[in-house]
C-alpha cells in the first residue's frame, strides 16, 4: 500500500471514524482504525460491533492496500502533524504502516486488515432520504428523552415510524415521552417501524453538522439494521430488537388547564429554581393562575429544600382554564425547554398526578409529554 | 454573658432499668450486655460489679471471669429506648434548650432560669427528684458555665451526685484532676501525655499551646481549651438525622447466603420503615460487612431516583452484597445497612410502569399494620428464616 494524502482530511476523517472506536472491549481489534485503498481515495472505518462509521478522503493511491492500526495512537499523532502532505506506505508482507510528513516519519505496528470485523453492507431493503436539517432537529428533539440505563433495552432506542412521507421519531425513558414528526424528501414504499439506537442518532447528529445533501437511510429486510449514507460518510447501526411501547396513549387527549408562557422565561425560571431543587430530588413546582378582567394570568416556579432556602420565579401566562398546581423534576422541564426553536410554549395540564404536556406554539409537529413528581404542597 | 449549662447523666443506666423491673437485683453485681458463654461486650454493669473491675467494653468472657458471680442479662434495647425518651421528655419540662447525647446522658442550657428556680442549684435538685420519682432512676448531674467542665463535674459526682462549679473557678476545679478524667483523652492519649511528664490536668494547662499542637496537630488545641476550661460549643438541639442504619453481629461468622440476605432484608426493612416514618427518601444505599478478621467495608450505591421502599433498598443492598462476595471469601461477622443522601418526600411518578406506585402502597399498608401490632406482626417471607433461626438456636 502507497498513498498520499493531506493531513488535514486525514485528521477530519479520522475524529469522524473516531467515535465508533470501541472502548472497553474484548476483541482488541476493534479498538484500531481500517486505512484502505478504495480506488482514488482512503477509506477509514472503524466499529464498536454495535455501530460502524466508515469514511472517504481523497488521495492519490500509487498501489493498493489495507491495513488496522491503533485508533488513538494514529489520531494522535495525526492531529499533531502539520498541515502538509502526508505519505503512507505498508512495505509488502510486513505489517507496519510507514508514515512522513514534512520531516516526521513514524512507524506504527499494525494488525492484519482481514482479522477487521467486517462492516455489514446493506443494500436492499426500504430506502428514504432526509432533509439535513429536518432530520438534525427531529434527532435533537427526542434523543435526550431516551432511557440511559439498560434494564428497558428497547427504551435505550428512539423509535422510528416511516409512512409514506413521514418520519416519526419518539424516545420515552419511562417519566418523559418526546414525538416528532418530520416529512421525508423521498416516500417509503411501505411502512416501516424500527428501533434505533439512541447512541447513534447523537452520533448522526454530530456527523451531519458539517452536511447539506440529504441523508439517506437504508433499513435491512429483517429490519436488524440500518444503513446512513452521508457524502463521503457511512454509518451503519445495529437497529434494537423488540417492541416499542404504544406511546399514542400515554398522550393526553383533553386537559383542565393550559398555559402559555415564553421559552427562555419558562427557562430561566426553572434553572433558577433548579438550584434549590438540587438536594430534594430536583422537585420544582409550579402554580398557574388564570388571569382576570385587567390583570395578566401567571406562572409562579419554585423550589425549596429545608436545610438551604427557596427561591420564588413569577413569569406572565395567558392562562385558558382552571387555576393548577404541579411539580416536575426540574430537569425534565431544562431538558423539554432547551431544545425548542419556538419564542412560545404551551403547558397542558389535567391534574397534579396526571402527565404534562408540553407542545411549541404555532408547529404542531412535536409533543413532549412529562409525568410529575407526586409532592406535598 | 456567663453561660450555665448542666450535664445530667443517669448512673448505671441499663443496669438500674432492670433492677426497677426486677427489685431483687439491687445491690447485687449485674451486667448487661448478653451471656457470658455469647461473645459481646459488657453493655453496662451495676456499681456492685464495677467493683470487680468490670467496666463497659470489656468482652464478656473476661467480665465472667472476674466476677463469676455476676448475673448477667441479655438486655432489651427497646425497653432502654422507651426510659430514655421519659427521661428526656423530664428534661424538656425544665428547659428547651436540650442536646441528647446518648440514651442516658443530656446538656441542658439553664442560662437564666435561676429566676424560676431560685437557684441553678436547686432546679438540678429538682431535675433529679422528678427522675427518682417517675422513672426510679438516679441521675448524676455537673453544672458549669461551659459543656466540658459540666461533664467532668457530673462524672467526678458520681453515684447519684451533684456538682456545681462556679464561674471563674473552672481551672482550679480541673487542676487537680488526673488527665483520664478530662473528655478526648483516650488511651493513647494518656500514654503520650505521660511520657512528657504530665499526669494532672492543671499539669497539662501550664503546657504551651504550640508544644500540644506538635503532638497532636489540631486537637491539641482542643485538648488545651479543655484543660483550661474554655469549651465555646453551645447545646444544640438535635438536627435532622442525615443518615439512617441498621447492623447486626452474627453469633457465628456466616458464609451462608440465604442467612445474609435474610438479615440483610430484615435490617433494610427497620431502615426503610424509620425513612417513611420521617417522610423522608434516600438517594444513597450503604452496605456495611465486617469479616471474620475484623476488616470493615461498606460500599453505597447512589439510586437514580431517591425511593423509600424496602423493595429497593433490599434490592440495592443485596447487588452490593453479590458483588463484595464476589471479591472476598472471608465468612463475614457483621452485616448493616444504612440509607444516606435523605431528601424531602417528593415522589416521580412513572409513565410506562406502576411498579414503584404499587410498592409505595404496599409500604404504606405494612406500616400501618406493624404500627398497630408490632413490627413483627408482619413479615416478609424471606426473612422467616430468621425466624426459624432464632427458634431453633433458643
Amino acid at each position: 500500500m502507497r498513498l498520499t494524502c493531506l493531513q488535514e482530511n486525514l485528521n477530519r476523517g479520522l475524529s469522524v471514524v473516531g467515535r465508533a472506536v470501541a472502548t472497553r472491549t474484548t476483541l482488541p481489534i476493534t479498538n484500531n482504525v481500517l486505512l484502505a485503498t478504495d480506488q482514488s481515495r482512503l477509506k477509514l472505518a472503524a466499529t464498536n460491533l454495535e455501530m460502524a462509521i466508515t469514511c472517504w478522503i481523497g488521495a492519490k493511491v500509487e498501489e493498493e492496500g489495507a491495513i488496522t492500526v491503533p485508533a488513538r495512537l494514529l489520531t494522535e499523532f495525526i492531529n499533531s502533524l502539520p498541515n502538509d502532505k502526508v505519505d503512507i506506505s505498508l512495505p509488502l508482507q510486513t505489517k507496519t504502516l510507514e508514515l512522513k510528513c514534512a520531516r516526521f516519519e513514524a512507524r506504527i505496528s499494525g494488525v492484519d486488515a482481514k482479522d477487521f470485523p467486517p462492516i455489514p453492507k446493506i443494500e436492499q431493503g426500504i430506502t428514504t432520504k432526509v432533509e439535513v436539517e429536518a432530520l438534525h432537529w427531529g434527532i435533537t428533539q427526542v434523543v435526550f428523552a431516551a432511557a440511559s440505563e439498560e434494564s428497558r433495552p428497547v427504551l435505550t432506542g428512539v423509535d422510528a415510524e416511516f409512512d409514506g412521507d413521514l418520519l416519526t421519531l419518539a424516545a420515552a425513558d419511562g417519566f418523559r415521552l418526546a414525538v416528532y414528526k418530520l416529512s421525508l424528501a423521498t416516500p417509503v414504499s411501505q411502512k416501516t417501524e424500527v428501533i434505533i439506537p439512541a447512541r447513534t442518532l447523537a452520533e448522526l447528529n454530530r456527523l451531519m453538522t458539517d452536511q447539506e445533501e440529504a441523508v439517506e437511510i437504508t433499513v435491512n429486510p429483517n429490519k436488524s439494521q440500518a444503513l446512513f449514507r452521508l457524502k463521503n460518510i457511512e454509518l451503519v447501526s445495529q437497529l434494537v430488537q423488540g417492541t416499542f411501547p404504544q406511546y399514542a396513549q400515554l398522550i393526553p387527549q383533553s386537559y383542565n388547564t393550559r398555559v402559555v408562557v415564553d421559552v427562555a422565561q419558562f427557562l430561566r425560571a426553572t434553572k433558577t429554581a433548579s438550584i434549590f431543587a438540587r438536594d430534594g430530588s430536583g422537585i420544582v413546582r409550579l402554580v398557574i393562575v388564570p388571569g382576570g378582567e385587567l390583570t395578566p394570568g401567571k406562572m409562579t416556579i419554585s423550589a425549596r429544600s429545608e436545610e438551604i432556602g427557596d427561591d420564588v420565579g413569577e413569569i406572565d401566562a395567558i392562562v385558558e382554564g382552571e387555576e393548577a398546581k404541579i411539580a416536575f423534576n426540574g430537569k425534565y422541564l431544562t431538558d423539554a425547554l432547551g431544545v425548542l426553536r419556538e419564542t412560545q410554549v404551551a403547558l397542558e395540564t389535567t391534574n397534579p398526578s396526571s402527565p404534562g404536556v408540553i407542545r411549541p406554539v404555532g408547529v404542531d409537529n412535536y409533543i413532549h409529554v412529562v409525568m410529575p413528581m407526586f409532592v406535598q404542597w | 454573658m456567663t453561660r450555665q449549662i448542666m450535664h445530667i447523666d443517669l448512673d448505671a443506666f441499663f443496669v438500674s432499668v432492670e433492677q426497677v423491673e426486677n427489685p431483687e437485683l439491687k445491690g447485687k453485681p449485674i451486667v448487661v450486655g448478653g451471656r457470658p458463654d455469647r461473645r459481646g461486650v459488657v453493655a453496662s454493669a451495676s456499681y456492685e460489679a464495677r467493683a470487680f473491675g468490670l467496666h463497659a467494653g470489656m468482652p464478656l468472657t473476661t467480665a465472667c471471669r472476674l466476677c463469676p458471680q455476676a448475673t448477667f442479662i441479655e438486655g432489651s434495647f427497646p425497653k432502654y429506648r422507651s426510659a430514655s425518651q421519659r427521661f428526656m421528655a423530664i428534661l424538656t419540662d425544665f428547659s428547651p434548650y436540650l442536646e441528647p447525647v446518648s440514651l442516658d446522658e443530656a446538656y441542658l442550657d439553664v442560662t437564666g432560669f435561676e429566676s424560676i428556680y431560685g437557684s441553678i442549684y436547686q432546679m438540678a435538685v429538682a431535675i433529679k427528684q422528678r427522675i427518682k420519682d417517675e422513672l426510679r432512676l438516679c441521675a448524676s448531674v455537673g453544672i458549669a458555665s461551659c459543656k466540658v467542665v459540666a461533664k467532668v463535674a457530673s462524672e467526678l459526682s458520681k453515684p447519684d451526685g451533684l456538682l456545681e462549679v462556679a464561674t471563674g473557678k473552672e481551672r482550679s476545679f480541673l487542676s487537680p484532676l488526673p488527665i483520664t478524667k478530662l473528655p478526648g483523652i483516650g488511651k493513647k492519649t494518656e500514654r503520650i501525655l505521660n511520657g512528657l511528664g504530665i499526669h494532672t490536668i492543671g499539669k497539662l494547662s501550664a503546657m504551651p499551646l504550640s508544644t500540644l499542637k506538635s503532638h497532636f496537630g489540631a486537637s491539641g488545641e482542643i485538648l488545651w481549651r479543655y484543660a483550661h476550661g474554655i469549651d465555646h460549643r453551645k447545646v444544640e438541639p438535635p438536627s435532622a438525622a442525615k443518615s439512617i442504619s441498621r447492623e447486626t453481629t452474627f453469633g457465628k461468622d456466616t458464609r451462608d447466603h440465604s442467612l445474609l440476605k435474610a438479615t440483610l432484608r430484615y435490617l433494610g426493612e427497620r431502615v426503610g420503615s424509620q425513612l417513611r416514618q420521617q417522610g423522608k427518601q434516600a438517594r444513597c444505599v450503604t452496605l456495611k460487612l465486617r469479616y471474620a478478621d475484623f476488616t470493615t467495608i461498606t460500599r453505597c450505591h447512589t439510586l437514580r431516583q431517591a425511593s423509600n421502599a424496602d423493595q429497593t433498598i433490599f434490592d440495592t443492598g443485596v447487588e452490593l452484597l453479590n458483588k463484595a462476595l464476589s471479591q472476598e471469601k472471608q465468612a463475614i461477622r457483621l452485616i448493616g445497612i444504612g440509607v444516606s443522601n435523605l431528601t424531602e418526600p417528593g415522589r416521580q411518578l412513572a409513565m410506562l410502569d406502576s411498579s414503584a406506585q404499587r410498592l409505595g402502597q404496599l409500604n404504606k399498608a405494612i406500616d400501618r399494620i406493624r404500627k398497630k401490632y408490632g413490627f413483627t406482626a408482619i413479615q416478609t417471607g424471606r426473612t422467616l428464616l430468621l425466624k426459624e433461626i432464632n427458634l431453633s438456636s433458643s
